[in-house]
């Protein structure tokens, strides 16, 4: 019989049976009981009611602008974080291995790998350093937080999970490695059990927790390592919020967050503060596939074979803007012979053999002119410029002269036109990135517009340049136009030494200004304001002229504009600043004229709609202008679509999301069309560097050791100030100390913070609010409690969160994290007090009054304090009323009461503080030992290593404290008055009697029955006691047979127990022996050292 | 310790205010020399040093240095701190003068500003109270800047020896709105507010009855107020002004205004003031030409995105203004003819995009 398949039940999708189904469903719903879910009462209703209510709020957030392009995305930075020896490399090897199909020996800095058509990932593994991981923090979009299964969580992992969490907090997956170590089942179980509920804690509950088994071939398994990577294709990546520093690069890298705009400072954590110079894009090194490269629906896998990992063992050869770099293998002064060289990596290891510059070269080689010259040609010593231009050529030749020149040049800083310098920073410690032209040689060149032009052409020339296909990439307008626009800047400004140059370049700007003014009727304003140096009112009148059709040669415009400069100087000397323009009478003698007046018609509501008839035919020109702003608007829109909702604009009658979609649509097809042709320069002068595009740029003024010291380990960020965050002052953080932190933070101790992108050292002064009437200073920071510190440092914007250590170092023992906050305001002085008492002694006392002394030093100083609030020690309250004249700053004071010459006046009084001016930057990126920065010490941390005592005040040391004992003058109650009291009060002032007493002294005679009676008495009394005596002796001798047997009981019980433990030591004796010769017999320690 | 900020250098008295405005702003050193070098009164005038007074108030840490001819200042800005202020302006010049900057300012103090300032109101020169009031404030409104933002004219006071005082409310922004306004629509209504003090009341009731001669053509929605202020609130001289302002169907606003002259009648002063916003009106656009810069400055301010605004051609203040902005936010704008297809349309569409501008000053909670 053969096996086939039941047909299965369809049910009916009409008829009769249908509808009755269709009815009894929606009649009656089994399984929910509406009543039994009902609240009892009101009043728990109610609050059942206000409970869905708040956890409806809690899900609510503030929607969040995503600037992020959607075309070309930036990299999503994947950190891999852990503690040391956890296998982060492992993972990092893995994974690459897994995206690209590739192995790498080492995997040093970030790694950039195509994962899908519109994704790629870049890989950062953060070693063990704070700086590195405060760093990865701020910029990690996804955290692989990788834990030791066979150990546990660490201090680092916990560290790690605070910055992140004072930092905005990325996506984070853990990930247990090490489990194999772990033999036994069920402690296995146990464990993942475990570690598991302890990272949702951390995190939140279901965080995800990956569990890596073991190492085959030095990677995890594949399998496990293609579910993470799925994942993290996957993971959305947004951070949960962001912080308020804002754009990101890498010196040679990829924008995030928003656009980045030349002017702007940025922030290199680890370095400080610099400039930007330039900022070029270059060809993305990882592009995404496109459209023409990759028409199928998922990424082959040929294009999966991209990598960019500029510091690893990948590749070998870097594109510059105006070089491309091969990476030769070995040592790189000196190339190791044994591994094969092509043609290439030979020509380039020969080139680092060349010992002498040409200049030498040129100096040596003699010519001679006719065969018969005597005398061969000699070079005369260079001028600078051509030394320099020799440098340039041999750049890349000579490591060590190379870097001599680079230290020159930071010393040199002299030179306003600095030529272009490269930021030599990542290129795997080849000292030539960019064309390291030296400043000062540009004074040379003989006029200032052609200097830019000339200055790249001779660049092009003379470097040895390694295939071309690069030169689409770059733009090389770029230089060109940014040298000439500095150029105009300065003549703006006033500089005018150089008449006739100056001379040439007006006329060659009224040439060319006249010249475009006439092929196209319409002035480029964007031009004319920015790129000429042409007055407003220049500007303006060509304005005009141009209105009435004026043609004026060349000459003449000349001369129009040396008449309008000397009126300017002499005669027109005070032009009000003012807004309101002076009303011109003659132009408004037009509106006399009714005509004039009816053309206005069109302007108002009730006029004739003449907009209709005029749109139509479209200029050609015209639409070349709009291109730029069509395709503005597409950013525009898809930017913020809520946000135009307070703009008023003509509403469409349809169906708005329908139109919204077709205006979308019409726009992309705008935005495809024209992309071509704009200008991408200007494009960046206008709204900057884009997110997502592959950036280089330039930053003068680099600290040498940045170079020196570079480590392709220790992630480099670039970091976009904006302009409020390059100033100065004081900035109010509520502070936390972490309950993690096993000590107390003191007042006026350095802190070091991690605030925006910067990581400095200050120091805060703690505070409270005291009654919302003062800020008091705080001596340490409150337990369980937050208080706000203030300190000095660059000023960061409010709802910044930030973290704080007290050191970096790594063999700090306990948990690093010290405080956690957020700035709260940004000011320029300070207002927190101190209690001050002012004390004095009173030296003469009247009977309210009394004059103190020693409060004071002069009569100004009672001056100010003049009707102040004193208070002696006992409580009597008073007033400082007036200066004395003789002992100098003794003053007048009335009290409540008469005060006693003894006690103690003081003033109480608030003193303002001032938080110490102490910023300084956490420059660990320039240290050899990355990890070794150090701050400003504690006072006690200097005096312990100087082997120093604390000074002591004497004032202040405790000493015994001799007090005679007081004396009280005898109370003396005048008669009269003892006259007048009642019997009771009347003082009691008869001595005690001494001598004995009648009943004392008198003899006793007893009667006979009186003495029979005694001695009765006195012999029951002796019976009694012998009767005690002999029951004692009794007792004695009982308790004592009792103690004998007691003791011999106890000796028998020690006898036994004795027996017993040394059976118990003979087992334990044979165990361990046995363990030891199986433990030499073999198998491994498990026991690990940690570091 | 401090790494200092980058100074802008300027040269010349001209455009003064704007510098020293952006300066705040931004939070650079601004250095402005050869202040009428070639006058013969060289330096500083009164005002101007006033203005600087008056900054210093507003501001907390703002350092300025005076050079001892007083031809160049060199400013370090503080931040910007607000709260109840009050300052005397001189008579050189209206309160106009001083109020402008300030209001660039204000939306970006740590407390909502509360100025308090007397002089004259309204002159030839400077915007006049009315002006501001009904035209300036809601220009910010397109920023978002709206509630409890109030001009108080308390005192009118006409030059030459002023007695007026206004006062000025503005809360704080933590950002401004970006702007895209770029239908001009159409005008439909005009308002306008005649004033007279210590002169006869009926020269403002002569001033309506000429402006309506001219603008009861155009729409039936006209409302022109006379306003009298009496007694103590007429301040210490003589004067009347009329101030015209149309409003367009998407609340673009144009203004117009003129103020008494001896021996002109107040018929022709009037009309004067009416062509003067027929004048605007032609000029067209989304903004008045007297707050090109405000808007401008606001639309710099804004957030990241592009912001778009058709205006008239720019004004010499306002070019002036594009570059110094260019020098201290190192943001440039687009400037295309707002209708490329009309060779006859001088208007011109300003973009750009926002610098993320956020009030650093403002205190949180």
């Amino acid at each position: 019989m053969d096996e086939r398949p039941h047909k299965s039940h369809r049910p009916s999708q009409s008829g009769g049976k249908h509808d009755k189904k269709e009815k009894a469903k929606g009649e009656k719903k089994q399984g929910f009981n509406e009543k039994a879910f009902a609240p009892k009462s009101g009043r728990r209703a109610e609050k059942q009611g206000r409970r869905t209510a708040e956890k409806d709020q809690t899900r609510l957030h503030v929607p969040l602008v995503d600037r992020t392009p959607d075309e070309e995305p930036p990299p999503v930075i994947i950190a891999i974080v852990g503690p040391a020896g956890v296998g982060k490399t492992t993972l990092l090897k893995s994974l690459v291995r897994r995206f690209t199909k590739q192995t790498l020996n080492e995997a040093k800095g970030p790694i950039t790998v195509v994962s899908g058509k519109k994704r790629r990932l870049t890989f950062i593994e953060c070693n063990n350093d704070l700086n590195s991981m405060t760093d990865i923090g701020k910029v990690a979009d996804l955290v692989l937080l990788m834990i030791d299964g066979s150990y546990g969580f660490e201090m680092e992992t916990f560290e790690f999970l605070n910055i992140l969490q004072s930092h905005g907090f990325p996506k984070v997956i853990g990930i247990l490695s090490h489990l194999d170590l772990i033999k036994k089942a069920a402690t296995l179980k146990d464990t993942k059990k475990a570690l598991k509920k302890r990272f949702w804690t951390e995190i939140y509950q279901g965080a995800k927790l990956f569990y890596l088994s073991g190492v085959i071939n030095g990677r995890y398994p594949d399998t496990e390592i293609m579910n993470l990577s799925r994942f993290i294709s996957v993971m959305n990546s947004s951070r949960t919020s962001k912080g308020k520093c804002d754009r990101t690069v890498t010196v040679y890298g990829y924008l995030r967050g928003t656009n980045l705009r030349l002017g702007n400072k940025v922030h290199i954590p680890g370095v400080g503060d610099l400039e930007m110079k330039s900022v070029t894009v270059l060809g993305d090194p990882c592009p995404l596939p496109n459209e023409s490269s990759e028409k199928r629906r998922k990424l082959s896998e040929k294009k999966k074979l991209l990598i960019h990992a500029p510091m690893s063992d990948v590749g070998g050869v870097m594109y510059d803007k105006d070089a491309v770099y091969i990476n030769v293998p070995g040592n790189f002064t000196r190339g190791n012979n044994e591994v094969y060289q092509g043609e290439g990596e030979q020509m380039v290891m020969d080139l680092q053999d060349v010992n002498s510059t040409l200049e030498d070269a040129v100096a040596r080689s003699q010519i001679r002119l006719f065969g018969s010259s005597s005398k061969t040609l000699t070079v005369e010593p260079t001028r600078e410029d051509d030394s320099d231009d020799e440098h340039d050529e041999e750049q890349g030749s000579d490591v060590e002269e190379e870097e001599d020149d680079w230290m020159l040049e930071e010393a040199n800083t002299t030179g306003e036109n600095t030529g272009r310098r490269g930021m030599r920073t990542v290129t795997r410690g080849l000292p030539t990135v960019g064309s390291t032209k030296p400043r000062g040689d540009i004074a040379y060149a003989d006029s200032d517009s052609d200097l830019g032009g000339s200055d790249d052409e001779e660049e092009d020339g003379r470097r040895v340049r390694f295939g071309g296909e690069d030169e689409d990439r770059d733009i090389p307008s770029d230089e060109e136009g940014l040298e000439e626009e500095e150029d105009e800047d300065e003549e703006m400004s006033g500089v005018e030494e150089d008449v006739p140059k100056w001379k040439a370049n007006l006329s060659q700007h009224a040439q060319q200004l006249s010249a475009t003014s006439r092929k196209a009727r319409r002035k480029d304003w964007t031009k004319l304001i920015y790129t000429t140096t042409l007055s407003p009112e220049q500007i303006l009148d060509d304005a005009k002229e141009d209105r009435d059709g004026e043609g004026d040669d060349i000459e003449n415009d000349e001369d129009d504009f040396f008449q309008i400069k000397t009126r300017a100087t002499n005669v027109e000397a005070e032009v009000l600043d003012k807004t309101k323009d002076d009303i011109d009478e003659e132009e408004l003698k037009k509106w006399e004229d009714e005509d004039m007046l009816d053309s206005l018609r069109r302007l108002f509501i009730t006029g004739a709609d003449v907009a209709a008839a005029e749109g139509g035919g479209e200029d050609g020109e015209g639409e070349g202008e709009d291109r730029f702003g069509a395709e503005y608007d597409s950013d525009n829109e898809e930017g913020d679509d809520e946000e135009g909702g307070d703009v008023p604009s003509s509403s469409t009658t349809l169906d708005p999301r329908a139109a919204l979609a077709a205006k979308k649509e019409a726009l992309k097809k705008k935005f495809d069309e024209h992309f071509a042709g704009i200008d991408a320069e200007s494009r960046a002068l206008v709204e900057g560097y884009r997110p997502g595009s592959y950036v280089r740029i330039e930053l003068p003024n680099v600290p040498a050791e940045l170079v020196e010291n570079f480590d392709p380990t220790y992630p480099l960020i670039v970091g976009g100030l904006l302009p409020a965050e390059e100033r100065f002052g004081y900035v109010q953080v509520r502070l936390k100390r972490h309950r993690w932190y096993a000590k107390t933070l003191k007042n006026n101790d350095p802190l070091i913070l991690s605030l925006g992108w910067r990581r400095f050292q200050t120091i805060p002064t703690y505070s409270l609010d005291d009654h919302s009437i003062r800020m008091r200073m705080l001596k340490y920071t409150p337990e369980h409690m937050h208080c706000f510190a203030t300190f000095y440092g660059p000023v960061a914007l409010p709802n910044t969160g930030f973290c704080a250590f007290n050191s970096l170092a790594g063999s700090t023992p306990g948990f690093r994290v010290s405080a956690t906050g957020v700035v709260l305001d940004v000011d320029r002085s300070v207002k927190i007090v101190k209690k001050i008492k002012l004390t004095g002694v009173p030296y003469k006392i009247f009977k309210n009054t009394a004059f103190v002394k020693d409060m004071f030093s002069t009569a100004l100083e009672v001056a100010k304090f003049e009707g102040a609030n004193v208070r002696t020690v006992s409580g009597i309250r008073g007033q400082v009323k007036k200066a004395l004249p003789k002992p100098d700053g003794a003053f007048r004071a009335t009290f409540e009461d008469k005060i006693l010459k003894s006690d103690i006046v003081f003033l109480r009084a608030w003193y303002s503080v001032q938080p110490r001016k102490f910023y300084n930057p956490v420059t660990s990126l320039l240290l050899s030992n990355k990890s070794s920065w150090t701050g400003m010490r504690l006072t006690g941390a200097v005096r312990h290593e100087q082997k120093l005592n604390a000074p002591q005040n004497v004032n202040s040391t405790y000493k015994k404290i001799e007090r005679a004992p007081r004396k009280f003058n005898p109370l003396v109650v005048p008669r009269k008055l003892q006259a007048n009291l009642p019997y009771a009060s009347k003082p009691k002032l008869m001595a005690a009697q001494r001598a004995p007493t009648y009943l004392q002294k008198r003899a006793v005679v007893m009667e006979p029955e009186e003495k029979k009676a005694v001695a009765l008495l006195q012999q029951i009394r002796a019976l009694r006691k012998d009767q005690v005596a002999r029951r004692r002796e009794k007792k004695g001798e009982k308790k004592e047979e009792r103690k004998k047997k007691m003791r011999k009981e106890e000796e028998r019980k020690e006898g036994r127990a004795k027996e017993r433990k040394k059976e118990v030591m003979r087992i334990v004796g044979q165990k361990s022996r046995r363990e030891e010769e199986l433990a030499e017999g073999g198998g491994r320690s498990r026991k690990r050292t940690k570091t | 310790m401090a790494t200092p900020t980058t100074l802008v250098h300027f040269s010349g008295h001209e455009h003064f205010r704007n510098r020293l405005v952006l300066s705040i702003l931004s939070g650079r050193h601004v250095k402005i020399d050869k202040i009428r070098t070639d006058d013969k009164n060289p330096g500083l005038r009164d005002f101007e040093v006033s203005l600087l007074r008056l900054l210093e108030k507003v501001t907390n840490g703002t350092i300025i240095e005076i050079s001892v001819t007083g031809t160049a200042i060199l400013l370090k800005p503080g931040i910007i701190a607000g709260g109840p202020i009050t300052h005397e302006c001189p008579l050189s010049r209206s309160i106009g003068y001083f109020m402008e900057p300030i209001i660039m300012l204000a939306p970006f103090a740590k407390k909502a500003v509360n100025l308090t300032l007397k002089g004259i109101t309204t002159d030839e020169h400077d915007l006049s109270a009315d002006l501001l009031r009904t035209v300036t404030l809601p220009h910010l409104q397109l920023f978002g800047i709206s509630d409890g933002l109030e001009l108080r004219i308390k005192k009118r006071g006409a030059a030459p020896n002023g007695g007026g005082e206004v006062q000025f409310l503005c809360p704080i922004v933590k950002q401004v709105k970006t702007l895209n306004f770029v239908d001009p629509g159409k005008i439909k209504r005009i308002r306008g507010i005649a004033h007279a003090v210590r002169v006869n009341p009926q020269f403002s009731n002569r001033m309506i009855e000429a402006s309506r001669s001219i603008l009861n053509r155009y729409i039936p929605d006209i409302y022109l107020y006379s306003d009298v202020y009496k007694g103590e609130e007429s301040g210490k001289s003589p004067g009347y002004a009329l101030t015209l302002l149309a409003e367009s169907t998407t609340t673009a606003l144009h203004c117009a205004e003129a103020i008494s002259e001896p021996g002109v009648l107040p018929e022709d002063i009037a009309l004067k003031a009416t062509r003067a916003l027929l004048t605007e009106l032609d000029k067209g656009g989304c903004a008045d030409r007297k707050h090109q810069c405000l808007v401008l400055l606001m639309m710099v301010l804004g957030s990241e995105d592009v912001g778009r605004c058709r205006m008239g051609e720019p004004t010499a203040k306002t070019i002036q203004f594009l570059r110094d902005i260019k020098d201290f936010f190192a943001t440039s704008f687009k400037i295309v003819p707002a209708e490329p297809s009309d060779p006859e349309c001088k208007q011109l569409l300003y973009s750009c995009y926002g610098t993320g501008y956020v009030n650093a000053n403002r205190t949180l909670a």
